[in-house]
């Protein structure tokens, strides 16, 4: 399967997630503030597996954080959004917004003006 | 909370699993939901299930495969490098050769078979409860300490009384010399005495076990208040003044709820009111080993709980009953406090010489006593024995398994070796077949404990004849539960090894080329037959072992008591505690029910006596005869005694043999008595002693009357002991007992004694009701448990061999099939084949009862002590035990032979 540098739609989610969250972008959080805010429930192998995807295609970078005791003294792995990242989320969005272009909402629902 | 963790074994397994890349990352997330949410809200349990199921739905594939990807653009990830180093965790898992698809894998060959795994599961199920069961009781009575602080620096301490017996009660007198006289030896000392005492519960009086303590008893012991406080110096100070009362947890949780309200209520004990104050803590129940005590009051209420005055125990040093524990002070030894308890006594001795004379006290560790020291020596070696016992129980269940899993091997050996030969190492292969039957044990150890608790339960329900209440504190606690796991576990591994072992033998070229699968070969005496024989032997062992203590019962049972055991019954109305009778009504009320008794047209005869022999008491009194010589330095002779009402002997049954009985004699004239055979035996070397006077201890003169046959007193085993019998008189009318004969059964005569006592008095309270049967079964209740435990185990064993015996026979008759119908094509009959397959089933069972013979030779003499009537080689059983044992395997041999017979010859010729 060919695979190119397109933003999947869980991968833009989670790398915007990331970005929101700032400092505080690990495993866990991630999960949570997606299912928040996306309303989008995801196992905890899928949130891995999308992370790691993005740094394979070099939107995020990852270190390894302070273990704690309430996580057994297990580190958690951060997350950050790398310049590469924010041009693909800025690319998606200019993408979106021209797809907007002529698309108005109304009561009952998006027409084309 | 100590232990709010995830399952290491699961952890492990998962970051095992895991690609280094993310392992550490996942699985702190997931400890971190575990503890912070899964667990708060649905609890332990349910969390470590949520856990497993994280695990078996991770996605590992997709997350090896997204790391993979990861690492190929960048190999050298060095964030991930210290990762490695800093996972100690997973670093010790990896050297353990598990890995989690060898889990599966045997989980999934369980599931596989499910008959073999129920069969498995069950039997070592019956071997590993019956071996917790007896565990938890051998741990509750002999093992388990007192849960107080240091325990080792407690003594038991105890005063010899003039028979040469050393561990005695003492005297409160004592007592408090002992305590006075600080030394330094002692940080503190305690007494203690056990009651039992009448309650009210739900308008109905029950009897309750307590204890009566020194006022420092919880804080010498070091054993906290769940509730309220202990009692203070003056609650022990002065006899009768404080009815104070501190209740054990087990009585506020069942009978209060947990109620923090029952502090200043009032609890009665024998009808006198006592203020709640404190309540012990939940893991405390008494000093009394086993009993739980549900209430604890000062021992300065002894005549208060007595429940009529108790005759100065308190003050007479020569009443001696109370319980001693010594809390040793820093730096002292055991040796030093008995050298100091030592001094003491002798001391005493010389102050107080008509009571303390030849009383010496010695303290003994608390850790080295269980229940006492002369009975921990009779009961250790029963303990072994039965321990001993159901541990052969459970070798046999496991060599029926280790048996099964032979013949499963031999079946999977083409695998095997196929898998050997492309490559599999033996060690992976043994860890996988030892990995299925350690899960076996386990599952099987699961059902253990079901079964103990079950068989627990059962038996705490099963009270034995005891006028009292026994509240048995068995408990399946933290020992017992880590006892069941090592059983398991080394079920698993005796069991699995050798079947792995022999199952993955490296020599792979002939099992490859030989057809047959190289099993069954007739006459070989393979790993199968060798289990089967142990098997026989143990069934052999345990099985003699049943059969002599069945004996055993049998000859007890026929012992004459020397009076007559035919239909009565036995009420014992309870005049002394249940009211506040004076003597002259309690006389009057015990004629009344005598004569009501009497008048009742199925009663023929009615004695009083206030002992019956081979009761629960044993009772004695001091006597003098002049003239005849005693080892005790005041004279006296300490000799078994009753009072009993004229009609006592017909009742009874018990034959005047010269002078006569109490019919004639004046209740208030001249003081007289009678006594046994064996009395006239041992003190007057059977002379002639009608007409004698002997004394009481304090010079009254009792003149002999007659000379009564000697019945049983205190056991059936003993020898005939002197009895003396006291003529119930107008000032001996306390505790009566009555026995009702006549014409019916023991049920009818008690019914109708029970109900003549509620038409002279509805209220009048009983002490015990019983028929003859009951009241003799209080003996042979030792016996009879002893043969009914063997007569359990020794049929498990029995029916586990048989199951074992019929297996190696069923599989050699299915390898031999083409042998057979060859055999039969040539002409062989069905018997021919059937007595073949017979014959080498039975040459097993022969071997093992050979050894059997010898070994149950050896164990038999190490329990004569506890056979009673019989010798431990007795023909009986040793010709009859064989006999059953050859029967069961004879059946259990002859349904797989005889489906050898059917066995078609064409069939099998074409079969391989």
């Amino acid at each position: 399967m060919p695979r190119g540098n397109h933003l999947g739609d869980l991968e833009e989610l989670m790398l915007l997630t990331v970005l929101r969250l700032g400092e505080n972008a690990h495993g866990g959080r991630i999960k949570d503030e997606l299912e928040e805010l996306a309303g989008r429930t995801v196992s905890i192998s899928t949130v891995y597996v999308t992370l790691m995807r993005l740094e394979e295609k070099g939107y995020a970078t990852s270190w390894k954080g302070e273990p704690t005791g309430e996580r057994g003294g297990k580190a958690k792995r951060h997350y950050e959004v790398s310049p590469e990242g924010v041009e693909a989320l800025e690319s998606v969005r200019q993408v979106r917004e021209r797809m907007w272009q002529g698309v108005e909402a109304t009561a009952e629902g998006p027409v084309v003006v | 909370m100590s232990r709010s963790t995830p399952p290491r074994i699961a952890q492990a397994i998962l970051e095992r699993r895991l690609p280094t890349e993310v392992a550490e990352a996942i699985s702190g997330d997931l400890t971190h939901d575990y503890i912070t949410r899964v667990v708060p809200t649905h609890g332990r349990l349910l969390a470590d299930l949520w856990y497993w199921g994280q695990i078996v739905t991770m996605r590992v594939g997709s997350l090896r495969r997204a790391a993979r990807r990861l690492t190929a653009i960048r190999p050298s990830h060095e964030r991930n490098r210290p990762d490695q180093a800093s996972r100690p965790d997973a670093d010790i898992w990896s050297r353990i050769p598990m890995h989690p698809h060898d889990l599966k894998y045997a989980v999934r060959r369980l599931v596989r078979s499910p008959g073999f795994t129920i069969v498995a599961v069950l039997s070592l199920g019956l071997g590993i409860g019956a071996n917790t069961a007896m565990f938890s009781i051998v741990n509750a009575v002999l093992l388990r300490g007192l849960p107080v602080s240091n325990p080792s620096e407690l003594v038991e301490i105890y005063t010899s009384d003039g028979d040469g017996n050393p561990y005695v009660t003492s005297s409160h007198q004592d007592y408090l010399d002992l305590k006075a006289s600080d030394e330094g030896i002692f940080s503190g000392v305690i007494g203690t005495r056990t009651f039992v005492a009448r309650t009210e519960r739900e308008s109905r009086d029950e009897l309750i076990f307590g204890e009566m303590i020194s006022w420092d008893y919880f804080e010498v012991l070091g054993a906290p208040m769940a509730l309220g406080r202990s009692f203070v110096p003056e609650e022990d100070a002065t006899p009768g003044t404080h009815p104070v009362v501190i209740m054990g947890y087990k009585e506020w949780s069942t009978r209060h709820d947990r109620d923090p309200g029952v502090l200043g209520s009032t609890v009665h004990l024998n009808q006198v009111p006592y203020t709640v104050v404190g309540v012990a803590h939940e893991e405390f129940t008494g000093t009394m080993p086993v009993l739980v005590s549900s209430f604890y009051v000062p021992l300065m209420m002894t005549d208060e709980i007595m429940g009529f005055d108790s005759g100065g125990q308190l003050e007479r040093r020569s009443s001696r009953s109370m319980f001693l524990k010594g809390r040793m002070a820093p730096g002292i030894t055991a040796t030093q406090a008995n050298e100091a308890v030592k001094a003491f006594s002798t001391a005493l001795a010389a102050e107080f010489p008509e009571s303390n004379e030849n009383r010496i006290m010695s303290a003994l560790p608390s850790g080295d006593v269980s229940l006492h020291p002369l009975v921990d020596g009779m009961l250790k070696p029963v303990a072994v024995m039965l321990l001993g016992v159901v541990g052969l129980v459970l070798l046999i269940a496991c060599a029926n398994l280790a048996s099964f899993l032979l013949a499963r091997a031999e079946d999977r050996r083409k695998e095997i070796a196929v898998r050997l030969a492309i490559g599999a190492s033996r060690g992976t292969l043994i860890r996988q077949l030892l990995l299925e039957t350690t899960l076996l044990a386990l599952l099987g150890g699961a059902a253990g404990l079901v079964l103990a608790n079950w068989t627990i339960e059962l038996m705490m329900a099963f009270q034995p004849p005891l006028p009292i209440p026994v509240d048995f504190d068995i408990s399946l606690d933290r020992t017992v539960l880590w006892f069941t796991l090592g059983v398991s576990t080394f079920a698993g591994l005796a069991f699995g090894l050798a079947p792995a072992l022999q199952a993955t033998n490296p020599d792979i070229a002939p099992t490859l080329k030989d057809e047959s699968g190289g099993a069954g070969k007739p006459g070989r005496f393979n790993l199968r037959s060798t289990l089967v024989v142990t098997q026989v032997a143990f069934s052999f062992v345990l099985l003699i072992g049943a059969g002599l203590f069945v004996r055993s019962l049998q000859k007890a049972q026929l012992i004459d008591p020397g009076f007559d055991t035919g239909p009565a019954a036995m009420v014992w109305p309870d005049t002394d505690l249940s009211g506040s009778m004076e003597d002259g009504e309690r006389r009057a009320f015990f004629l009344e029910f005598e004569e009501r008794l009497l008048a009742d047209p199925g009663i023929d005869r009615v004695a009083m006596a206030d002992r019956l022999p081979l009761g629960a008491s044993v009772q004695t009194r001091e006597f003098r005869l002049p003239g005849v010589p005693s080892d005790s330095p005041d004279g006296n002779h300490d000799i078994d005694d009753a009072t009993v009402s004229p009609s006592y002997f017909e009742t009874m049954d018990v034959p005047i043999v010269r002078g006569e009985g109490f019919g004639a004699a004046d209740p208030n004239g001249e003081p007289v008595i009678l006594v046994s055979e064996a009395f006239v035996e041992t003190f007057y070397r059977g002379q002639d002693v009608v007409g004698t006077i002997i004394e009481t201890s304090g010079g009254d003169p009792l003149r002999i009357i007659g000379v009564a046959a000697d019945t049983k007193v205190r056991t059936l085993g003993e020898d005939p002991r002197p009895y003396v019998y006291k003529m119930q008189g107008r000032d001996r009318f306390l505790g009566q007992q009555f026995v009702v004969k006549g014409s019916g059964s023991s049920a009818e005569l008690l019914a109708t004694a029970l109900r003549v006592l509620r038409d002279v008095d509805p209220d009048m309270a009983v002490v015990e009701a019983k028929t003859m049967n009951e009241h003799l079964s209080l003996l042979l209740f030792p016996p009879r448990m002893a043969a009914l435990l063997l007569s359990v185990f020794g049929g498990l064993a029995l029916l586990l061999s048989g199951i074992g015996i019929y297996g190696v026979v069923s599989y050699a008759v299915s390898k031999r099939t083409r042998e057979l119908g060859i055999r039969m094509s040539l002409g062989a009959s069905a018997e021919d084949v059937i007595r073949m397959a017979i014959g080498g089933g039975m040459r097993l069972v022969l071997v093992g009862g050979v050894f059997g013979v010898i070994l149950a030779g050896a164990v038999t003499w190490a329990i004569s002590g506890f056979l009673f009537g019989i010798g431990p080689t007795d023909v009986v059983t040793f010709v009859t035990i064989p006999l059953i044992l050859s029967g069961v395997a004879l059946l259990a041999a002859w349904v797989p032979a005889r489906r050898a017979s059917a066995v078609n010859p064409v069939q099998a010729l074409r079969a391989e």
